[in-house]
């Protein structure tokens, strides 16, 4: 067993986690981070992308949308590489009320968010793909990052100010000396090596999870109700900029440009368990809708994907419970002292990505209160590491690279324009991962193809570079696709099935993928 | 107005086209793309896997024509499957070799040993049989192919008949176009095609190799030379034992080969090509169909004919269709469809065959498409290949036999006046 010690361990790898981890670290403290899966693989890593500009809250909550619009310029500015100014535009369809644009505009100074009224024409020629029968166009700052790359740019902040940060690391138990926190009982699930790292507190970041990880600590339960958000990507952008329902918040009310894709999301459905999400094919069948309404013709566009996400909501005694959208969106934080009699452990929920670090600070100010302590928070003022020449991510710059490297490199996945060193980069960063692992970090297997051709280079070049054995490449290319068909089969109809019939073609017809030895253990 | 128009240009398509065209009449073949043989793995398969891996492809199929009659082989019958074999190696002298009463086991870019009766001479070496020693050669400029996985699962999966093949993986670093690192199996084989190129290949191949008893590259040696295969043949001379070709993703070199042969030989049978070209109309009286609608460039064209084989592919080419509201549809004529019934027609599990994919159309021994009522559509309507219900080709292996089969069946009934 390995010990390990830290004034403060987290818990969850999500947005929270990571923007809580980067803060202790640079408030001083020494701080250890726990997933049991892979970072943002939960409900960061799953949802439409949208960076807020505030304008879906200003109407029903001018406060958030206030705090979504100063912290959409402070994540523009500190991750500048995982957001992409997209822009947004909220439009009045032939259907909605007019009136509602109003209430918008009146909402939107109160919050003191930049917006433009622009006429159906002006809209029309940014975005030619929206309904042409719209009644009124606002322009927002609305932007779009990517999950994933916020949360490492994040921890690497952190590392670099002394943060150990242990992805694939289950928490088994957690300790107390009485009635305070002592530390927690983990195991690397990659490497199945114990850990008991010491601690003076805890922070449960565990969003749908920190019920059970409450229940760890032996608290009284922390009833948390995930809604459960369905989201469809479809293969290539029908919008350039953010384009939302200016009316009521609803189902599919939103499509998002996303790298090389755009999202329609989503749905709200209150579920029981985080960890089986369905994708019912009625909700589906809701968002291919919602998204002709948005973009005529957006039944005929092909749909690559599908994924659903769990909102982290604890419950909240205002709104009935199974109508998750319009409980409060703003975060909570729940002090166990005071609840369950424990010390040193605050458990946090609700929130949403784009006020991630403000919602980071708000905790470690709240802990900081609890140990009588008090250092300033620096997360606005310092760009994350390799972030600092400013530069905003853009949808061109993979084709930028391979116009460069085209003679030199080898292009792995055509539909996101990967190459083969950069792939070959990633795994000897992390010799342990996954082809999954890798496609948050790559996009590999992401496009249109969904896998049909990159998945046996992935896994044929991660056997050659000696980085894994054959069992265990075989098994990943056997995970990798059952995992992508996971999105597929829910949405697939259309081209897709011309695409899904080729890559079967490729897979099982000609390389006879289906045939290959049996791995004799799972594959983690 | 021609005697017989044959929509497609995959195997099924072509064959059908030449085979009536050889037998003197006059064909329209129309395709809106360039057919599915270059994208498959220029092997002729009848029955690869059944419940397991089989050895005699007609003998399982003579059992699943009993347990399944859903299956097109039901309606095709074995002999016309025997008969679209013997045609097509007759067809194409040199090109295609083996027993068609037996699989032999080929291994593909990934290493699996798969099951296969016809194939080209330049695949030969690869049959899999136990104590069998190769070297698996690649070049590090084809993202495709990695000779270390390739081998390493040959050499741990048994051999049929038991015993294991000893594979060594060795690495050559010869692009197929000076200066590129990113280079496809087309481009390879138009550079093998070339002697000097050739020379230099099997020079490089030569300083990796140990004593293996036969050498396996990916399947991209040479393509214009001659019948295909001359490449091939200089390759197992300079290299002075077994070379064989491994099967890889498309772009398919040994599918190419099977396709440009067949093509020459539908154009020396005088078989008119119209290429590019979208059916977006249909004119019929009755129990007869009578011509079809092209859209073509500047004005939409009418085909007449006295006979139509429908043989534009599955769900792969657009030929069958899903919509968004979960209605299936062909495209063309808007036949009705078989097996689309069922409520689980795509379910979670990857590993499972899927039952969309053996949604078609149902057809009588003369390949006549049949409503849902078993009656015939049209009198002079028959279908052939990836557009009939029943089969997950590509699962089973079964892709080649159903489309030769079929082709022989409704070119037969054509012929004989059916």
């Amino acid at each position: 067993m390995r010990k390990l010690s830290a004034d403060v361990v987290v818990i969850g790898g999500g947005s929270t986690g990571a923007g809580v981890v980067r803060d202790l670290a640079m408030r001083g403290y020494r701080a250890i981070l726990l997933d049991r899966a892979d970072l943002a693989q939960g409900t960061s890593g799953r949802f439409h992308g949208l960076l807020h500009s505030g304008g879906r809250y200003v109407v029903a909550d001018p406060g958030s949308g206030a705090e979504c619009a100063s912290e959409n310029a402070i994540v523009t500015r500190i991750q500048a590489h995982a957001v992409e100014r997209t822009g947004g535009l909220f439009i009045v369809g032939p259907e909605d009320d007019p009136g509602f644009g109003d209430k918008f505009l009146a909402g939107a100074a109160e919050a003191k968010m930049p917006v433009e009224e622009i006429t159906p024409g002006q809209a029309l020629a940014l975005e030619p793909r929206i309904h042409p029968g719209l009644k009124r166009a606002f322009r927002v700052q609305d932007g779009t990052i990517d999950g994933w790359q916020i949360v490492w740019s994040a921890v690497a902040s952190a590392r670099q100010y002394g943060a150990q940060i242990l992805p694939y690391t289950k928490v088994t138990a957690i300790e107390r000396d009485g009635q305070s926190v002592k530390g927690v009982l983990a195991q690397d699930l990659k490497t199945g090596e114990e850990l008991a790292i010491e601690c003076g507190f805890l922070l449960n970041c565990a969003g749908p999870w920190a019920g059970q990880v409450a229940a760890l600590a032996g608290c009284h339960p922390v009833e948390v109700v995930p809604g459960r958000g369905v989201m469809v990507a479809m293969s290539h952008r029908l919008v350039n900029m953010v384009v939302n329902r200016c009316a009521k918040p609803a189902d599919g009310d939103i499509i998002v440009p996303d790298h090389t894709v755009c999202i329609i999301g989503t749905t709200d459905i209150k579920v029981d368990d985080p960890d089986h999400l369905e994708i019912p094919r009625r909700e589906v069948q809701q968002l291919l809708d919602a998204g002709e309404s948005l973009v005529p013709g957006f039944r005929q566009a092909r749909a690559v994907h599908a994924w659903a996400g769990a909102r982290p909501l604890i419950k909240d005694d205002r709104v009935a419970s199974s109508d998750t959208r319009h409980m409060s969106r703003g975060m909570s934080i729940m002090d166990h002292q005071d609840r369950d009699g424990l010390s040193g452990m605050l458990t946090i929920g609700g929130g949403k990505f784009t006020t991630y670090r403000l919602m980071a600070e708000h905790i470690v100010d709240a802990m900081e209160d609890k140990l009588g302590s008090h250092h300033p928070c620096r997360t606005a003022q310092e760009a994350c590491p390799g972030q600092e020449d400013a530069h905003n991510y853009q949808i061109t710059h993979r084709l930028a690279e391979r116009e460069t490297d085209r003679l030199s490199d080898q292009t792995i996945c055509e539909c996101e324009l990967l190459g083969r060193r950069q792939f070959v980069d990633l795994l000897t960063e992390f010799p342990h991962a996954t082809l999954d692992d890798l496609r948050r970090q790559s996009r590999l297997g992401m496009g249109p193809c969904q896998g049909g051709f990159c998945s046996a280079r992935a896994a044929g070049l991660a056997f050659a570079e000696g980085k894994i054995d054959i069992e265990r490449a075989t098994g990943l290319l056997r995970l990798f696709l059952a995992n992508r068909w996971i999105g597929l089969w829910p949405i697939l109809h259309g081209d897709q099935v011309r695409q899904t019939v080729l890559d079967d073609w490729i897979l099982q017809g000609i390389l006879d993928v289906d045939h290959l030895p049996a791995q004799t253990q799972e594959v983690v | 107005m021609t005697d017989t128009i044959v929509i497609g240009a995959g195997l099924s398509g072509l064959v059908s086209a030449i085979r009536l065209a050889q037998a003197g009449q006059s064909v329209t073949l129309l395709s809106k793309g360039l057919g599915g043989l270059q994208l498959s793995q220029g092997t002729v398969d009848v029955l690869g896997y059944a419940s397991e891996r089989v050895d005699r492809p007609f003998k399982t199929l003579a059992a699943l024509i009993k347990t399944d009659p859903h299956h097109p082989y039901a309606a095709i019958g074995a002999d016309q499957v025997k008969a679209g074999l013997s045609w097509l190696t007759q067809a194409l002298p040199g090109l295609l070799t083996g027993d068609p009463e037996r699989n032999l086991c080929f291994p593909t870019a990934v290493g699996a040993l798969r099951p296969t009766c016809l194939y080209q001479p330049s695949m030969a070496g690869g049959a899999a049989s136990g104590g069998r020693t190769w070297a698996i050669v690649g070049p590090r400029q084809l993202k495709d192919f990695y000779p270390e996985l390739c081998a390493a699962n040959i050499g741990r999966t048994p051999a049929p008949g038991g015993g294991a093949i000893t594979a060594r993986p060795y690495r050559i670093d010869l692009p197929a176009r000076p200066g590129e690192a990113d280079c496809s199996a087309l481009t390879y084989a138009r550079s093998l095609d070339q002697a000097d190129f050739r020379a230099q290949f099997a020079q490089a191949v030569a300083a990796v190799v140990g004593d293996e008893e036969a050498i396996g590259l990916p399947a991209m040696l040479g393509l214009n030379g001659g019948d295909g295969l001359e490449a091939w043949r200089d390759l197992e001379r300079r290299l002075g034992r077994p070379v064989f070709e491994i099967a890889l993703a498309p772009p398919s070199v040994p599918g190419m080969r099977l396709n440009q042969a067949l093509i020459a030989l539908a154009k020396a049978a005088g078989v008119r090509l119209v290429l590019g070209s979208n059916v977006i109309g249909v004119i019929s009286q009755g129990w007869q169909l009578q011509g079809v609608v092209l859209r073509q460039a500047g004005h939409d064209q009418r085909y007449d004919a006295d006979h139509f084989i429908h043989a534009p592919g599955g769900f792969e080419s657009g030929a069958l269709h899903l919509d968004s509201y979960g209605q299936l549809s062909e495209t063309v004529f808007g036949l009705p469809l078989r097996g689309g019934e069922a409520d689980d027609l795509i379910t979670g599990d990857y590993w499972q065959d899927q039952l969309l994919f053996k949604v078609g159309v149902g057809v009588d021994s003369a390949m006549r498409v049949l409503d849902e009522a078993g009656q015939v559509v049209y009198h002079n309507l028959h279908a052939a290949g990836g557009v009939l219900a029943g089969a997950t080709r590509w699962s089973e292996k079964s892709g080649e036999g159903i489309a030769l089969g079929s082709a022989m069946a409704a070119t037969d009934a054509i012929l004989k006046g059916q």
